[in-house]
C-alpha cells in the first residue's frame, strides 16, 4: 500500500471582473466568517474525535477481533486469558478472563477523519475511511478475501475536496456506503455509495491503485448513487436499521434531518436543533433517535420529531453516545476526560392512551481502573460486552452487569441474571445458627424430657451444655432434698447465697495452717469460710463439699480425662491438695497443648512457700505477668496472695464461672461474698454470658441475661427452649410470649409443624387448665340439637363404668332421625366403614369428614379413596371440584 | 459441596425482583417486560414455572407475597403508576387424576398515585391483611383490606408525604406486640443537600396516624432498598441500607418516661458497620431467615454475604460472582463502627464462590 498524498483538489480559480471579485472578496469574507464559525463548533464538538494521537476503538463484524486507530490502524484479537498461560509477546491481558493480541497494524492514514468497518466480513475486515480530504478509502490489512471484489485501495473521491466528517456502512444492504462532509458551496454535503456498481467497468490504472474519481468527468468511473443536503455540514450520520434505506444526518448545527434513499428529492423530516453530533439510532427500535451537544444528549421520538422526548444532562462534555444492540433501549455515552461510562436504560409507558414521560434508569460503570477513556463500543452479539481504550492506549474488555436482584428464604438464597436467568443456592453454605436452630429442631431439642438428653444435642456448644447441665443439676439437688422444695425450681447461686448475713446468720471461720497440710517450713494459715448454704453452692458448681472426699478424687480424674490437666490441678491446689496437683501435672502427657512444660508447672508447684518475702513467692509473682493459661495463672495467684486478698483469682475471667463462684464461695467473707456475686451476676448479664444463668438462676436478672444472649446471637431457639423450661414464672410475660411466638413462627415457616406442635405440647404441660376450646360440634339436621355433646357424654359414663362396649350411634339421640349417610357406601354415619379397601380399618377410617364447601361428605376412608382418583364430589349433581379447593396442594 | 442451580426464567427484560412466599416453596418474579412469573417447587426441589401473565402496562417493580392465611396473595408495583393485589384460583374442568389449572386475577389495581410505584409490601399479619405502597412523588401509602375474605375492596387508611421521592420501603416485622407497627422508607433523590434519605415511622395508636420518627441525617446519598431483618425476639431493631455502600444500623428503642408518656417510641440509632465491598452503588439487600447474614448485590455484578459475628461486629463471609465476570478481585475496605472502646478487627477472610460451580472451603473462618 503506498502513501496517500492529502493535496486539496480545489478546482481553477475562475477569472473575473474587478467589480465581480469586490464583490466575492466580501462574499468571500462572510463565508470565511461563517466557516470559521462552524470549525470552532467543529473543534469544540470533535475535539476528541479523530484527531491523530486521539484513539478510536471498534469491535469488528468477525466476533473476537476489534481495531483502534488514531495515528495508525491497528488490527487485534481477543482470546480466553487462563492463570498458566504465557502471553505472547505482543499480547495484553484487557480483562481477568481474556488478553488482547495485535495481529497487524496499517499506518497508510495518518488523517483518519472517520471510519467504518464493511459489515459483511468473514475472515477479514474491509474498512471504510474517512479522510480530511473528503476521499474513502477502502483498504485491508494486507491480502483478503474482498481482493477478488477488487475493493481494497479504491477510493471514493467527492466533486470537491473537504473534511469526510462521517462514513457508514448500511447495516443492511451491506454495499451502501454514506459519507458526511464538511460544507463546499452548493454541493452536496452526504454522499451514498455502492460499493458493487463500480466493480465491473473498474480497471486497475497505471500505477496500479484503484481509483473511483467523480472529479474529473472525463475518468469518472463511479459516482455517488444518491447525493443529499446540497450546501450543508454533515457532522454524524446514522442509518435507521428497521427502514434501512432512511439516513438520518446531523448537520450545520442546527438540524437534524431524515432521507430517505427511495424519496431522494426531498427531506422526509427534520428538526431544529443544535444536538447535531452522534446522531445514533437505535438497533431495536426506529422509533427513537440519540443526538449530542456539549453536555446535553438529546432523546428524539420519531413520530413526534419536533421536540425532543427528553434531554439527559451530563456534567462534562459528552464526546460518544452509543445504542447498545443486546438490550431493547440502552444508551451509553461517555463524557470527556472521564473514567466512567453512564448508561441510560429508557422506558416508554403507555397508560391508557397516555404516553408517559419515558422512565430512564441511569447507572454507571467503570471499566477498568481509573482511565481517561477517549472511546469505547458495544459487541454486535455478545450481551453487555464493551471495548474501552483510554489516552494511554490501554484497553479494557468489560461486561457491563445487569442488575441483580436477590432474596433470601427459609433455606434457599436466589439471585437474578439479567433477564433470562434466575441462580438459587442452598443457604447450608453459609454456617450461620439459623441452620444449626433447623437441625437441632429435628432432633427434639428442647423438648427432650430430661434435661441432661438436651444438653446432649447442644454439646458442640459449651456454653448451652453448661446451661442445660445446671438445669439438671438443680433438679437432681431438689430431689436429694439439698436444695428447698419449693416453686423456684431452677435458683441461681444469689438467692441460695442470699440467707447468709454478716451478723445474723454468719459463716463458719476455718483456719488452716499450712503446716498442717505437709508444709512443715510454712509459718502462716488459711482461712476458708464454712456455711449450709454456701456448700449448696458449691454443689451446683459441682465442687466437693469435703477435701478429702471420694467425690474430690472422682471429679478430678473427670477432669483429668477430659484432659482439662491444668482445670484439675487448679482446683487440686484451691483445695489445698498441693500433692495432687502436682501428681496430675506431672502424669499429663507431653501431647498436650503445653507440652512438657506442666511438669516444669509442677516443679515450681514444689516449691510452695509461704514465706512473703521468700524468692518463690517473688519469682513467681514475676512469672504469673507472662502465664497464658487461666487456671495456671489462678493457682498461682492463689499461692502468692496477700492478706487473703483473692481478686486476682476471682477476676481471672478465662476460667469458667463454677470455678470462680467456687472459690469466692470457699474463700470470701460472708459481705464480701454477696458483693463479688452482684458483680458477677450483673457483669455476665450484661455480657450476655449464659454461664451466667447459675449464677442468677432463674430470677428477672436471668431472664435479661437470657436478652442479652438473644441479642448476641441471634438464637431464638435456645432463648426460648430454656425461658420456657426453666422460667415458668414468667411464661406469661411480654418477653418470653413475644420469644415463643417468634421460635413458633420459624418453625412453621420451616413447615416443622409436628415440632412445633411438640413445643406446643410442652408448653401447654406447663400450664395448667387451658385447654383449647372444642373447634368443631355435630349437630343433628332435623332438631338441630348437639350430637357430640351426647357423644362426649357417653364417652366419660363409659369412662366410668368401665363399659367395653363401644357406643354405636347412627341417629339423633334428642329426635332419632337418622343421622346423613356416608356418599360412597350410602350407609348412616356412626357405623363402621368396613373394609374396602382391604388394608386393615383403624378408627379415623370411620370418622366423620366433609367438604367445608358442598358440606357433602361420609367415612374418612372411603372420601380418601374417592379422592386418590376423582377431583369432583361422589355426590351426583354436585360440581364441587373439592379436592382442588383444598388448601394449595403443591405445584401439578 | 453445593453448587448454584440455574432456573430459566426467560423474561424479556432486567428482573427487577425475586419474592419467596412465607415457607420458601413458590417464588415470584417481575420484569421490566410488564410480566409476573410465578415459580413452584417441585418434590425433587426443581423450580416449575406455573404462571405467567402481563401484570403492568410499564416496568413492574416489586412483587410480594401475603401471609398464606390470607390465601395465595401476590402484590406488584409498577411504573404504570399502580399496584395490583393478586389472587390464585383454581380453574375449570380438572380431567380425573389432574390438578385444576391455576391462575392468578386481579383483584384491585391501586390507582392513588400519580406517579411510578416504587414499591409495595404486605405488612406483618398481626395487624390484619395491610399493605403499603411508596411512590416517586413521595408518598406513603397503607391500605387495609377490612374483610379477607374480600380482596377486592381496599381502603385507603393512611397517607403520608415524604417531601422526598421514595424507592423503597420495608415494615418492621416484629411479633412483638409491645411494639408499634413501624415502616422504613428509602429515597433515592440524588442530591446530598435535600438531607437524610431514611425515614422511620410508627403508628401512633393515641392520635390513630403513623407519625415519622426519624430521618437518618447521616445517610445523603441516594437509597437504592432497604430492609429490616426478622425481629426474632431481639431487643433492637436491625435496619439494612443499600446505598453507595451497605450500612447496618441498629434502632434501639429507648425505655423513658418522656416515650412512656406520649406513646411515641425513641430511637437509639447507631451506625454499626458499613461495608464498601462492592466498591460501586449497592442495588439490594436483604436477610437470611434469622437476621445474622445480610445479603446484598451492587452494580459489580456480585452477591456479597456479611455475618453478624457478636452483637456490632459484622464482618463479609462469601462472595458470589459471575463466571464471565471481568471483575477484579473485591478488596476489603470494610469499616466497622463500634461505639465504644470494643473494636473487634475484622479478619479479612470471605471465600469466593464461583457461580458455575460452587466450592466450599473447608475451613471456617469465624468462631
Amino acid at each position: 500500500m503506498q502513501f496517500y498524498d492529502c493535496s486539496y483538489h480545489n478546482p481553477p480559480p475562475p477569472k473575473l471582473t474587478k467589480a465581480q471579485k469586490d464583490k466575492n472578496r466580501r462574499r468571500q469574507w462572510k463565508r470565511g466568517r461563517k466557516v470559521v464559525f462552524q470549525l470552532t463548533e467543529l473543534m469544540s464538538s470533535l475535539s476528541t474525535r479523530n484527531m491523530s494521537g486521539k484513539l478510536e476503538i471498534q469491535w469488528s463484524p468477525i466476533t473476537n477481533k476489534f481495531i483502534t486507530w488514531g495515528a495508525e490502524i491497528g488490527l487485534y484479537q481477543i482470546l480466553p486469558y487462563r492463570e498458566d498461560l504465557d502471553l505472547p509477546p505482543t499480547g495484553f491481558k484487557v480483562s481477568d478472563t481474556h488478553f488482547a493480541q495485535v495481529l497487524t497494524t496499517n499506518c497508510n492514514y495518518h488523517l483518519v477523519r472517520s471510519l467504518d468497518i464493511y459489515p459483511k466480513c468473514q475472515k477479514d475486515l474491509l474498512l471504510a475511511i474517512g479522510l480530511a480530504n473528503g476521499r474513502v478509502a477502502l483498504t485491508t490489512f494486507g491480502p483478503s478475501e474482498h481482493d477478488a471484489a477488487n475493493l481494497p485501495g479504491k477510493e471514493l473521491v467527492p466533486r470537491h475536496s473537504r473534511y469526510c466528517n462521517a462514513v457508514l456502512f448500511n447495516p443492511v444492504e451491506h454495499n451502501i456506503l454514506a459519507a458526511g462532509l464538511d460544507k463546499y458551496r452548493a454541493d452536496s454535503s452526504i454522499l451514498i455509495w455502492d460499493i458493487n456498481k463500480f466493480n465491473s467497468n473498474n480497471e486497475p490504472t497505471s500505477s496500479g491503485r484503484m481509483a473511483v474519481n467523480t472529479m474529473a468527468p472525463a475518468v469518472e468511473l463511479a459516482k455517488p448513487v444518491a447525493e443529499f443536503a446540497t450546501s450543508d455540514v454533515t457532522f454524524s450520520l446514522a442509518w435507521f436499521y428497521g427502514s434501512n434505506r432512511v439516513l438520518a444526518a446531523g448537520m450545520n448545527s442546527k438540524n437534524i434531518k431524515i432521507f430517505d434513499l427511495r424519496d431522494q428529492n426531498k427531506i422526509v423530516n427534520s428538526t431544529t436543533t443544535k444536538a447535531v453530533f452522534g446522531v445514533c439510532t437505535n438497533p431495536n427500535d426506529d422509533t427513537y433517535l440519540a443526538s449530542y451537544v456539549e453536555n446535553q444528549i438529546y432523546l428524539w421520538d420519531m413520530r413526534n420529531f419536533e421536540k425532543s422526548v427528553v434531554t439527559i444532562p451530563q456534567t462534562k462534555p459528552v464526546v460518544k453516545i452509543a445504542w447498545s444492540p443486546t438490550k431493547y433501549s440502552s444508551l451509553a455515552s461517555l463524557q470527556r476526560e472521564s473514567s466512567v461510562i453512564n448508561l441510560y436504560d429508557i422506558k416508554q409507558t403507555v397508560v391508557s392512551n397516555e404516553e408517559l414521560e419515558p422512565n430512564i434508569m441511569d447507572r454507571i460503570v467503570i471499566p477498568g481502573s481509573n482511565h481517561n477513556i477517549t472511546s469505547f463500543s458495544w459487541h454486535a452479539t455478545d450481551e453487555n460486552r464493551l471495548l474501552t481504550i483510554a489516552v494511554s492506549g490501554a484497553i479494557k474488555d468489560y461486561t457491563v452487569f445487569d442488575r441483580i436482584t436477590v432474596n433470601w428464604s427459609t433455606n434457599t438464597i436466589v439471585w437474578s441474571q439479567g433477564r433470562k436467568s434466575l441462580r438459587y443456592l442452598e443457604d447450608s453454605f453459609v454456617d450461620d445458627v439459623s441452620a444449626r436452630i433447623k437441625e437441632r429442631a429435628k432432633q427434639r431439642y428442647g423438648v427432650q424430657e430430661e434435661f441432661a438428653k438436651n444438653g446432649e444435642l447442644v454439646k458442640d456448644n459449651l456454653s448451652l451444655a453448661n446451661v442445660w447441665n445446671w438445669l439438671q443439676l438443680t433438679v437432681k439437688l431438689k430431689e436429694g432434698g439439698i436444695l428447698p422444695e419449693g416453686e423456684d425450681n431452677h435458683p441461681g447461686v444469689l438467692s441460695i447465697l442470699s440467707n447468709i448475713d454478716p451478723v445474723q446468720n454468719k459463716s463458719e471461720v476455718v483456719t488452716m495452717a499450712w503446716s498442717e497440710l505437709g508444709y512443715p517450713n510454712c509459718q502462716t494459715s488459711i482461712v476458708f469460710y464454712r456455711h449450709e448454704d454456701r456448700d449448696k453452692a458449691l454443689q451446683l458448681c459441682s465442687w466437693p463439699l469435703e477435701r478429702d472426699s471420694q467425690y474430690m478424687t472422682d471429679f478430678l480424674t473427670t477432669l483429668e480425662t477430659a484432659k482439662a490437666y491444668t482445670r484439675a490441678a487448679t482446683i487440686a491446689v484451691l483445695n489445698l491438695k498441693l500433692e495432687l496437683a502436682m501428681d496430675i501435672l506431672n502424669r499429663a502427657p507431653d501431647d498436650t497443648d503445653y507440652g512438657s512444660t506442666l511438669n516444669i508447672v509442677a516443679m515450681a508447684l514444689s516449691g510452695f512457700s509461704d514465706d512473703p518475702v521468700s524468692v518463690w513467692k517473688q519469682n513467681c509473682s514475676a512469672c504469673i505477668q507472662r502465664m497464658t493459661d487461666p487456671y495456671l495463672k489462678a493457682m498461682f495467684n492463689f499461692l502468692t496472695a496477700i492478706d487473703d486478698n483473692y481478686d486476682d483469682v476471682l477476676n481471672e475471667k478465662g476460667m469458667a464461672v463454677d470455678d470462680r463462684v467456687a472459690i469466692a464461695c470457699l474463700y470470701l467473707p460472708d459481705d464480701k461474698l454477696l458483693e463479688y456475686m452482684k458483680k458477677l451476676g450483673d457483669e455476665l448479664c450484661n455480657e450476655g454470658n449464659l454461664d451466667g444463668l447459675l449464677v442468677t438462676g432463674n430470677s428477672e436478672n436471668g431472664l435479661k441475661l437470657l436478652q442479652k444472649y438473644l441479642d448476641n446471637t441471634g438464637d431464638i431457639q435456645s432463648t426460648t427452649v430454656i425461658a420456657s423450661r426453666a422460667f415458668h414464672e414468667y411464661l406469661g410475660s411480654h418477653t418470653v410470649k413475644n420469644w415463643i411466638e417468634n421460635y413458633r413462627d420459624i418453625l412453621n415457616s420451616w413447615k416443622m409443624f409436628h415440632e412445633r406442635g411438640d413445643f406446643d405440647i410442652m408448653l401447654a404441660s406447663f400450664k395448667n387448665a387451658e385447654k383449647p376450646a372444642q373447634q368443631v360440634f355435630v349437630s343433628c339436621n332435623f332438631c338441630g340439637k348437639s350430637i357430640s355433646a351426647f357423644l362426649q357424654n357417653a364417652e366419660r359414663n363409659r369412662q366410668l363404668h368401665k363399659t367395653s362396649s363401644k357406643t354405636k350411634l347412627s341417629s339423633c339421640p334428642n329426635c332419632r332421625k337418622p343421622l346423613p349417610r356416608c356418599t360412597i357406601c350410602l350407609l348412616y354415619m356412626g357405623t363402621n366403614s368396613g373394609d374396602i379397601s382391604g388394608s386393615k380399618s383403624t378408627p379415623f377410617d370411620s370418622w366423620f369428614s366433609w367438604c367445608q364447601t358442598c358440606r357433602h361428605g361420609g367415612h374418612s376412608a372411603h372420601i380418601c379413596t374417592w379422592f386418590e382418583e376423582h377431583q369432583e364430589c361422589p355426590v351426583s349433581g354436585c360440581n364441587c371440584k373439592c379436592f382442588s379447593v383444598d388448601a394449595f396442594a403443591g405445584p401439578p | 459441596m453445593c453448587e448454584a442451580q440455574e432456573i430459566n426464567a426467560e423474561h424479556k427484560d432486567l428482573i427487577h425482583d425475586v419474592a419467596y412466599d412465607y415457607y420458601g416453596r413458590r417464588m415470584a418474579t417481575c420484569s421490566s417486560d410488564h410480566y409476573v412469573k410465578v415459580w413452584d417447587q417441585n418434590s425433587e426441589g426443581k423450580w416449575i414455572l406455573t404462571s405467567s401473565w402481563k401484570a403492568h402496562s410499564g416496568s413492574v417493580w416489586k412483587v410480594t407475597w401475603a401471609h398464606p392465611e390470607f390465601g395465595q396473595v401476590l402484590a406488584t408495583s409498577s411504573f404504570d403508576r399502580t399496584a395490583a393485589v393478586w389472587e390464585e384460583i383454581v380453574g375449570e374442568l380438572p380431567g380425573p387424576g389432574e390438578r385444576g389449572t391455576r391462575h392468578w386475577v386481579r383483584r384491585t389495581n391501586l390507582v392513588d398515585s400519580r406517579t411510578s410505584v416504587t414499591d409495595v409490601k404486605f405488612g406483618p399479619k398481626s395487624q390484619g391483611l395491610q399493605l403499603a405502597t411508596c411512590s416517586a412523588e413521595g408518598t406513603i401509602r397503607i391500605y387495609e383490606a377490612p374483610d379477607v375474605m374480600n380482596l377486592s375492596q381496599w381502603t385507603l387508611q393512611h397517607e403520608i408525604q415524604c417531601k422526598l421521592p421514595c424507592s423503597c420501603l420495608t415494615w418492621n416485622p416484629s411479633l412483638n406486640r409491645l411494639h408499634p407497627q413501624m415502616i422504613a422508607v428509602g429515597s433515592d433523590d440524588p442530591n446530598p443537600t435535600n438531607g437524610g434519605k431514611v425515614f422511620v415511622y410508627e403508628y401512633n395508636e393515641n392520635s390513630r396516624r403513623w407519625i415519622k420518627l426519624e430521618t437518618i441525617s447521616s445517610l445523603v446519598d441516594p437509597v437504592h432498598d432497604i430492609a429490616f431483618s426478622p425481629n426474632l425476639g431481639r431487643s433492637y431493631h436491625v435496619l439494612a441500607v443499600g446505598t453507595k455502600d451497605v450500612k447496618i444500623l441498629n434502632l434501639t428503642p429507648v425505655d423513658d418516661e418522656q416515650s412512656a408518656q406520649s406513646g411515641v417510641t425513641k430511637l437509639d440509632i447507631e451506625t454499626i458497620a458499613q461495608f464498601e465491598d462492592h466498591n460501586s452503588l449497592v442495588w439490594r439487600v436483604c436477610w437470611n431467615l434469622n437476621g445474622n447474614v445480610l445479603c446484598s448485590t451492587g452494580d459489580d455484578g456480585s452477591v456479597r454475604m456479611f455475618k453478624m459475628n457478636a452483637i456490632n461486629s459484622w464482618k463479609p463471609v462469601a462472595v458470589l460472582k459471575g463466571d464471565s465476570a471481568q471483575l477484579s478481585h473485591a478488596q476489603y475496605n470494610s469499616i466497622s463502627i463500634t461505639n465504644g472502646s470494643t473494636s473487634i478487627p475484622f479478619s479479612q477472610t470471605a471465600r469466593y464462590i464461583k457461580l458455575g460451580s460452587i466450592s466450599q472451603s473447608r475451613e471456617t473462618p469465624w468462631h
